[in-house]
C-alpha cells in the first residue's frame, strides 16, 4: 500500500487542489461573497494567489519527501516513477493555476 | 504425479458445469471473459447497424427513410451503445480474460463477482435493446442533457430506459473494476513485484481506478435525474431551486475521463504488442508507467472544457484550458516510447502490426483535428457540426477500435489454439482502413461546409449531396470489412490447423500455457524474477505443467491460488476460490427487479427486490470462510502459507477498500452537487432551512462512535480467545441509531418536491441510512457467524472487513448529517 500511496498521492493532491481553487473562484463569483461584503476583489485575488502558493509549497514538500532516504521507495524503478509523478504534479500545480494571477476573476 | 494426471485432476476441480447449465453457473474468468467479449462484439454490430442506418438516411438529401423521431433514437442509441455497451465491456472482457494469465495466477480475485457483473451487463443492455426494438429508445443524444431528457422535454419512458439501463450496466463496470484492482495488487505470481508486472497490467490498473472514480458522478447524476422523473425531486428544474447545469457537470466529470478510460487500455495493448512485433522489449518502462498514471489523473481535471459555451467566467475557462494542454506531455511520452521501441527493434509487418500502423495514422490525424478544435475561435466555427463528429470518430475508432483489432489478431491464437491460414484478415484491414478514412474525411469536409450534427435530413443545393454520398459509400465499405473479419474468425475457429504454443515469441506469461487455455490456466504457478519471463526461459510452460511451480499438487481438491504482498510480490497467503454457482445470475436478476420496478412504476417490486438481494447476499458470503483455525499449509516448493481467512487483510478487506473508493466518490459528487446548487442555482437559498435536531444529532454521534468502537473490541475479544457476539450486537445497535437519525431528517422535511434543497436532504439522508443498514446487516451477520464458530483467534479478518464499513458510516454520517443541519443552525 505504501508504494501505491507514493505514486498516487502527489497527483491526487494536485487534482483536489485544482478543483478546490476552481470551487473557491466559483464561490467568490457567486452572490455569497458579495453578500458577506468582504473587501471586494482585492481580497479575492489575494485569497486565490495565496491558495496557489500554498498548493505549490505542498507539492514541493512532497517531492522533497519522495527523494529523501527516509520516505523514498527502496526499489529503483518505483522510486523513479514516484519522483517523476511528483514532478509532474508540481508542474501541473504551477501551470494549471497560473490564471489566478493573470486573468480577471469573474468576467 | 505426471503432467497428464495433474492436468486431469486440475481440470476436474476447475471445470464449469457441463452443457446449458454451465453458461449460467460458470465463474471461471476464461468463460466469463469470452462471454463479455462476444456480447460486446454483438453490441458493436448493433451499434454498427445503427451507424449504417444513419448513413443510409443521410446518403441523399430529403431522404424519406426515417423521420426525426426515429432518427433521434438511432443516433442516441448508436452513441450510447458504442460507448457503454461496446467499448467499456470489451475492455472489461479483455482484462478478465487476460489478466490472470499475464499475472501468473489462476483466476480473478472474486470469481462470482465476475459473473455477477456479466449478468448485470446483459440485463441492463437488454433493457436498452428492448427499447430500441419497440421504438421507445432514448432520443436526447448520448449525453442526455436535461431539460431535453427530463419530464419537461421527454414525458415518455424513453429517457428512463437510458438512466436505468446504463446505471445497471455501470454496476457491472464497478464490479469488474473492484475485482481487477484487487487482482493486480494482490493476485500475482510469486516474485512478480510491482515493477516486474507486464505493462498492460499497469494500464489496466490505472483504467479501473479511473472507472472507480469516474463512473460514480454519472451514476449519481442518473439517480438524481431518475428521482426527478419518477418522484418529482426537482434537482434540475430552475423554478424549484434546481439547475440543469448540474447534470452537465456530473456528466462531464465522468465523460472526459471516459475518453481516457477507453484509450488507456488500447495504449496498453499497443505497448504490449509493439515490442513483440519489433522483436525487442519496451523502451522506457518506468516512463510509460508514469505517463499512464499521469494521463489518468490529469484527465479528471478537464471536465469543464466541454462546457465553455455555457458562459463560464474567464478564469474558469483559463484554468481548464491550461490543464488541457498538460495532457499533451504524457501522451507525447507514450508515443516516443513506441517510436523508440520500433527504432531499437526489427519491426515485422505481421497483421497485428498492420493494425497498429493504422492506429498511428488515424490517431495522429485525430490529434491534429483535436488541436484545431481546442483553438477557441475555430471551435466557435465548427461547434456542433459534422467536423466534431469526424474528430470524435478519428479518436475513438483510430484510438480504440484499431488497437482492439490488433489485440484480436494477436491473442486469437491464444483463444483458439489455431493459426490463421487465409489472408482474409489483410483484405479486411484494407477495406476497413480505407472505408473508414473515406467516410470521415468526407464528414470533416461537410462539417466545414456547415452541416450540423444530429439533423435527420438536409436540403439539396447546399453543396452537401456528393460529400454525403461519398461518406455513406465509405461507411458501407468499412462495414464489409468488419463482416470479413467475422468470417475470418469463424473460418479459423472451424477449419484452421493447430498452432504452436507461443507463435509470436512473446515474453509474457499468458503464453506459458497450453492453448486454448485450460480452465485452471497454470498447472503450477511460476516464480517470477524478471519482466519477460519467457524470453529467458522459453520452456517455462513445460516445467509448470510438470508441477515445478507453486501449488502443483491438486490433492486438496479445491480451486487454489496465492496472494502476494503488493509491492514485493512475496507470497502472503493461500486463497481458496468458490465453486460454480448460480448465485451471480440469480443476484443480478433480482437486482434487475429494482430497475424494472422503477421503469414500470411498479414500486412494490423495489422493497421485494431489496429483500431478495439481502437474502442472496447473505447466502453468498455464508459459503466462504472456515469453521476452525487451520494454520499454515503447504503450497509447494517448500513454502507454507496461512489461508486467506486467517490473514489480517483478507481479499474481502481489499475489495471493501476499493469499493469504498467508488462509494466515497459518489458521496463526494453528492456533496459537490449540494454546494453547486447552493452557490450557483438561481433560486437559492431555499425558503426555509431544516431545523437542527439535538436529539438526533446525539443519537447519530453516539451511535456511530459505539459502532466503530464495538467492531474493534469484537476483534480484540476474538484475539484473546473470547466471544465477539456481544460486541457485534452492540455495533448493530450503534449503526441502527445512526440510521434513526437519518430518518429523522426525512421526517422533518416530508415534502421532497418543494425545493431542490429538500430533495437533496432526502438523498443525503437516504445515503446515510443505506450505509447504516449495511453496517447493521454486517454486524448481525458476523454475530451469527461467530455463534456458529466461523470466527476465531486467527480468523478475525471478517470482523476487520465489517469494521471499515462502520468507520465509513461514521464519516459519512458526520459529514452528511452535518451538512444537513449546519445551515439551519447558523441561520
Ligand atoms: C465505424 C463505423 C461508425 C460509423 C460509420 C459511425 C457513424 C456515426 C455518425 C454518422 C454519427 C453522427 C450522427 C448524427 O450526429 O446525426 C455518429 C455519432 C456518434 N458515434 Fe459513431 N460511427 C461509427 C463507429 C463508432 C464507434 C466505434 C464509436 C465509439 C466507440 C462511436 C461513437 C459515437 C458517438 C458517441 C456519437 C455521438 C452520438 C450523439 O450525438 O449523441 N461511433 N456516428
Ligand atoms: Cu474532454
Amino acid at each position: 500500500m505504501t508504494e501505491i500511496l507514493r505514486i498516487s498521492v502527489p497527483m491526487t493532491f494536485w487534482l483536489a487542489a485544482f478543483s478546490a481553487v476552481y470551487g473557491l473562484q466559483g464561490f467568490i463569483c457567486s452572490r455569497h461573497w458579495f453578500e458577506a461584503e468582504v473587501e471586494g476583489l482585492t481580497v479575492a485575488r489575494m485569497a486565490l494567489v495565496g491558495a496557489w502558493l500554498l498548493v505549490i509549497a505542498v507539492q514541493v514538500a512532497m517531492l522533497a519527501m519522495l527523494r529523501a532516504e527516509r520516505w523514498a521507495s527502496p526499489e529503483p524503478t518505483m522510486r523513479f516513477v514516484s519522483v517523476t509523478l511528483a514532478v509532474v504534479a508540481l508542474v501541473a500545480a504551477v501551470w494549471s493555476l497560473v490564471p489566478v494571477a493573470t486573468t480577471s476573476i469573474c468576467y | 504425479m505426471n503432467a497428464l494426471r495433474r492436468h486431469r485432476a486440475l481440470s476436474r476441480i476447475w471445470a464449469s458445469d457441463p452443457g446449458f447449465r454451465g453458461w449460467f453457473t460458470t465463474v471461471n474468468h476464461n468463460d466469463v471473459g469470452r462471454m463479455f467479449i462476444v456480447t460486446s462484439v454483438f453490441f458493436f454490430l448493433v451499434g454498427g447497424i445503427l451507424a449504417m442506418l444513419i448513413r443510409a438516411q443521410l446518403a441523399t438529401p430529403r431522404s424519406a427513410f426515417v423521420g426525426p423521431e426515429i432518427y433521434n433514437q438511432i443516433f442516441t442509441m448508436h452513441g450510447t451503445i458504442m460507448m457503454f455497451l461496446f467499448a467499456i465491456p470489451l475492455i472489461e472482457g479483455v482484462a478478465i480474460y487476460l489478466l490472470p494469465k499475464l499475472l501468473g495466477t489462476r483466476d480473478l480475485a472474486y470469481p462470482r463477482l465476475t459473473a455477477f457483473g456479466y449478468w448485470c451487463y446483459v440485463f441492463g443492455g437488454s433493457m436498452l435493446l428492448f427499447s430500441l426494438l419497440v421504438g421507445i429508445a432514448p432520443d436526447s443524444g448520448w449525453f442526455l442533457y436535461p431539460p431535453l431528457s427530463s419530464t419537461l422535454g421527454q414525458p415518455g419512458i424513453n429517457s428512463d430506459f437510458w438512466l436505468l439501463g446504463i446505471t445497471f450496466v455501470e454496476i457491472s463496470a464497478i464490479a469488474a473494476a473492484v475485482e481487477i484492482t484487487v487482482t493486480v495488487l494482490r493476485y500475482r505470481a510469486p516474485g512478480m513485484s510491482l515493477t516486474r508486472m507486464p505493462v498492460l497490467a499497469w494500464y489496466l490498473l490505472v483504467t479501473v481506478v479511473m472507472i472507480l472514480t469516474g463512473f460514480p458522478p454519472l451514476i449519481l447524476g442518473s439517480i438524481l435525474l431518475e428521482l426527478e422523473r419518477a418522484f418529482g425531486m426537482p434537482f434540475f428544474q430552475v423554478e424549484h431551486g434546481g439547475d440543469s447545469l448540474l447534470w452537465q457537470h456530473l456528466f462531464w466529470l465522468f465523460g472526459h475521463p471516459e475518453v481516457y478510460i477507453i484509450f488507456l487500455p488500447a495504449a496498453g495493448v499497443i505497448s504490449t504488442i509493439l515490442p513483440v512485433m519489433a522483436r525487442t522489449t519496451l523502451l522506457g518502462y518506468g516512463w510509460v508507467v508514469a505517463a499512464a498514471i499521469a494521463l489518468g489523473v490529469l484527465s479528471f481535471g478537464l471536465w469543464v472544457h466541454h462546457m465553455y459555451v455555457t458562459g463560464i467566467p474567464h478564469m474558469g475557462v483559463a484554468f481548464f484550458s491550461a490543464a488541457s494542454t498538460l495532457v499533451a506531455v504524457p501522451t507525447a511520452v507514450q508515443v516516443f516510447a513506441w517510436i523508440g521501441t520500433l527504432w531499437k527493434g526489427q519491426p515485422q509487418l505481421r497483421l497485428p502490426m498492420l493494425w497498429i500502423l493504422g492506429f498511428f495514422v488515424t490517431f495522429v490525424i485525430g490529434g491534429l483535428t483535436g488541436v484545431m478544435v481546442a483553438i477557441v475561435p475555430f471551435d466557435a466555427q465548427v461547434h456542433d457540426t459534422y467536423f466534431i463528429v469526424a474528430h470524435l470518430h478519428y479518436v475513438l475508432v483510430g484510438g480504440f477500435v484499431f488497437p482492439m483489432m490488433a489485440a484480436l489478431y494477436y491473442w486469437l491464437p491464444h483463444v483458439t489454439g489455431r493459426k490463421r491460414f487465409f489472408k482474409l484478415g489483410e483484405a479486411a484491414f484494407w477495406l476497413i482502413f480505407l472505408g473508414f478514412h473515406v467516410t470521415f474525411l468526407a464528414l470533416h469536409w461537410v462539417g466545414l461546409l456547415g452541416m450540423r450534427r444530429r439533423i435527420y435530413t438536409f436540403d439539396s443545393g447546399q453543396g452537401w449531396e456528393l460529400v454525403n454520398l461519398i461518406s455513406s459509400i465509405g461507411g458501407f465499405v468499412a462495414t464489409i470489412g468488419f463482416g470479413l473479419v467475422l468470417v475470418d474468425i469463424i473460418v479459423n475457429a472451424v477449419v484452421a490447423t493447430r498452432g504452436v504454443r507461443n507463435p509470436w515469441g512473446a515474453g509474457t506469461l499468458e503464453w506459458a500455457m497450453p492453448t486454448p487455455p485450460p480452465a485452471y490456466t497454470f498447472a503450477s504457478l511460476p516464480s517470477v524474477s524478471e519482466r519477460d519471463p519467457l524470453l529467458k526461459e522459453p520452456r517455462l510452460g513445460v516445467g509448470l505443467a510438470k508441477g515445478e511451480g507453486f501449488l502443483g499438487d491438486p490433492s486438496r481438491g479445491r480451486r487454489e491460488t496465492l496472494c502476494v504482498e503488493t509491492a514485493s510480490g512475496r507470497p502472503a497467503y493461500l486463497v481458496t476460490f468458490p465453486d460454480n454457482s448460480a448465485l451471480p445470475f440469480a443476484l443480478s436478476a433480482v437486482t434487475g427487479g429494482i430497475f424494472l420496478g422503477m421503469l414500470l412504476k411498479a414500486y412494490w417490486l423495489i422493497p421485494l427486490s431489496i429483500l431478495g438481494i439481502v437474502a442472496l447476499g447473505v447466502r453468498w458470503v455464508w459459503t466462504t470462510g472456515a469453521d476452525r483455525d487451520r494454520g499454515p499449509m503447504d503450497v509447494g516448493r517448500g513454502v507454507s502459507l496461512i489461508p486467506a481467512e486467517e490473514a489480517e487483510d483478507p481479499p474481502g478487506w481489499w475489495g471493501s477498500v476499493f469499493l469504498l473508493l467508488a462509494d466515497a466518490t459518489l458521496f463526494g459528487s453528492l456533496l459537490f452537487g449540494y454546494a453547486f446548487l447552493w452557490t450557483v442555482a438561481p433560486n437559492w437559498p431555499p425558503p426555509s432551512y431544516l431545523a437542527p435536531d439535538p436529539v438526533a444529532a446525539v443519537l447519530a454521534a453516539v451511535g456511530g462512535l459505539v459502532a466503530v468502537a464495538a467492531f474493534r473490541l469484537a476483534a480484540r475479544a476474538l484475539e484473546q480467545g473470547g466471544s465477539a457476539i456481544g460486541w457485534l450486537i452492540l455495533a448493530a445497535l450503534g449503526a441502527g441509531a445512526v440510521g434513526a437519525a437519518a430518518i429523522s431528517v426525512m421526517v422533518a422535511r416530508p415534502d421532497f418536491t418543494a425545493h431542490a434543497y429538500d430533495a437533496t436532504l432526502w438523498v443525503i439522508a437516504g445515503y446515510v441510512l443505506l450505509h447504516a443498514a449495511l453496517a447493521v446487516l454486517m454486524a448481525l451477520f458476523l454475530a451469527a457467524r461467530g455463534w456458529l464458530g466461523f470466527l476465531g483467534p486467527r480468523r478475525r479478518g471478517p470482523v476487520r472487513v465489517g469494521q471499515i464499513w462502520a468507520d465509513y458510516l461514521l464519516v459519512v454520517a458526520a459529514i452528511g448529517l452535518g451538512a444537513a443541519w449546519l445551515p439551519g443552525a447558523f441561520a
